[in-house]
């Protein structure tokens, strides 16, 4: 079966590309699986460090931090990841010199946490007045009445939206590609210059893959978004 | 001074800047056709989305559900490499033609659920009036639910043509010359990264900025006329 692979393009049957390239495909499928844990945690703890201080901070904090969302939100992911992949040797730490991994985590993470960041404060906004009034009325300082009344019930409503922010990283990770980690998409780009012929029939394998990856993902955030309701992703 | 140059060389990004002019236009120029195309393809989605045919709602859900689940480079290399299969208009279409049909099915996926949020936020009351005048369903479609219907939802379409902007980035992959191309041609030839990847980053948030002043513009705008 796999022995006739190696003597020309084209071969094999169908069925043998399949078999040949679906571990190279699932190690692939790790990798991105890897980077976007990494980044969800990351840039979850950057989005929520952004859009709590851009909440309770003062106008030159929260404008300070509103450049730097706009900034990263209105130019492509693409461009932060040349601009760090390449900037990084810049800096003058050994591990960081032009290693593509963190290179790809920390721009991903960036760019998740400007999502994160207006979650987070939306929820915060969303949560009704009357409670931190009443919380302080009580006799709570701020710091209090954010940490056991609005955070509790701001929690809730940041977990739908979350799952549409995993999406984007996943598909995310897709770009990382051309930094040269071999993620999904990079497997699947060796694998057609094994099989030229199969072309599609491998892309059509990746996308299935991101598919089974992310359509779960998005059913729960739908389910999430039920049971706990949700504020609305800025767009 | 020697650190600035030594970080940013204008220098080397003033002598570029036909290319990042000409990249920039190619940019305005590809999100514009693929926006085009994106809100055609979104408006039909969604209503086919919210008719009561079970193929014809099928087709659509599944349609949007497989753009959001894959990236959007995958969904260009697929379009890019059944180009050669595709001959639309009896002839081969070009990276170009390809780079935009991707952008703009990608991009009228999400566009179909604004929409479909729009056009699901028109109240009943403006179809029976519209019915009872004797109105076909085109016509209510065409007078009546679209033209509320887009402008309930501007914003959200707006916001996501910043993303289409940002997104054709991306076609640069399969050869097609924009913003981003312009920086790889910079880098190419210079190796001069931070003059390549920040001046490009200065061209999408200028592109950007135009579009939040349109955006708040809009917004001030509907919501006058809405009282």
């Amino acid at each position: 079966m796999l022995s006739a692979g190696w003597v020309g393009f084209g071969a094999d049957t169908m069925v043998d590309v399949i078999w040949i390239t679906m571990p190279f495909l699932l190690a692939g499928l790790w990798m991105t699986f890897k980077i976007s844990l990494v980044t969800i945690l990351c840039g979850s703890i950057l989005g929520f460090a952004v859009g709590m201080l851009r909440t309770v901070g003062g106008w030159l904090v929260s404008a300070t931090l509103g450049i730097y969302i706009h900034a990263l939100r209105g130019t492509p992911f693409l461009v932060h990841l040349y601009v760090i992949y390449f900037m990084l040797p810049a800096l003058k730490i050994p591990w960081l010199q032009f290693e593509a991994f963190p290179a790809a985590v920390i721009a991903l993470s960036l760019y998740t946490s400007t999502y994160v960041a207006e979650i987070v404060r939306a929820a915060i906004q969303a949560v009704p007045r009357g409670q931190s009034e009443a919380a302080r009325s009580v006799g709570m300082t701020a710091a209090q009445c954010m940490w056991h009344v609005v955070l509790p019930q701001a929690l809730k409503l940041m977990i739908p939206p979350m799952g549409g922010v995993y999406v984007i990283i996943i598909k995310g990770t897709s770009i990382v590609s051309v930094i040269g980690i071999s993620e999904l998409v990079r497997a699947g780009e060796h694998a057609t210059q094994r099989h030229p012929r199969e072309l599609m029939l491998i892309y059509g394998m990746t996308a299935l893959m991101y598919f089974a990856y992310c359509y779960p993902v998005l059913r729960i955030a739908r389910w999430a978004e039920t049971k706990f309701g949700s504020v609305r992703l800025p767009s | 001074m020697d650190w600035i140059l030594d970080f940013y060389n204008y220098r080397v990004a003033v002598q570029y800047v036909p290319e990042f002019t000409r990249g920039m236009l190619a940019t305005i120029w590809i999100s514009l056709v693929s926006l085009v195309l994106s809100l055609t393809i979104g408006t039909v989605a969604a209503i086919m989305r919210m008719s009561a045919n079970p193929v014809l709602w099928r087709i659509s859900a599944g349609y949007v559900q497989a753009i959001r689940s894959t990236p959007l480079l995958i969904q260009i290399y697929v379009i890019y490499f059944s180009l050669p299969a595709l001959p639309l208009l009896g002839r081969r279409l070009d990276e170009l033609e390809g780079g935009i049909i991707a952008l703009g099915l990608n991009a009228g996926a999400y566009m179909s659920e604004i929409i479909r949020a729009g056009i699901e936020s028109i109240s009943r009351g403006q179809i029976e009036g519209a019915q009872s005048v004797g109105m076909t369903y085109l016509q209510r479609m065409r007078y009546v639910v679209l033209p509320q219907a887009f402008a309930n939802v501007l914003p959200p379409l707006l916001g996501q043509t910043a993303v289409l902007i940002k997104d054709s980035s991306l076609v640069s992959f399969i050869g097609v010359f924009e913003l981003f191309g312009a920086g790889l041609t910079v880098l190419s030839e210079r190796l001069m990264p931070n003059e390549a990847f920040l001046t490009v980053a200065v061209g999408y948030l200028a592109i950007y900025g135009v579009m939040l002043f349109f955006s708040n513009y809009a917004q001030r705008r509907l919501g006058g006329v809405r009282g």
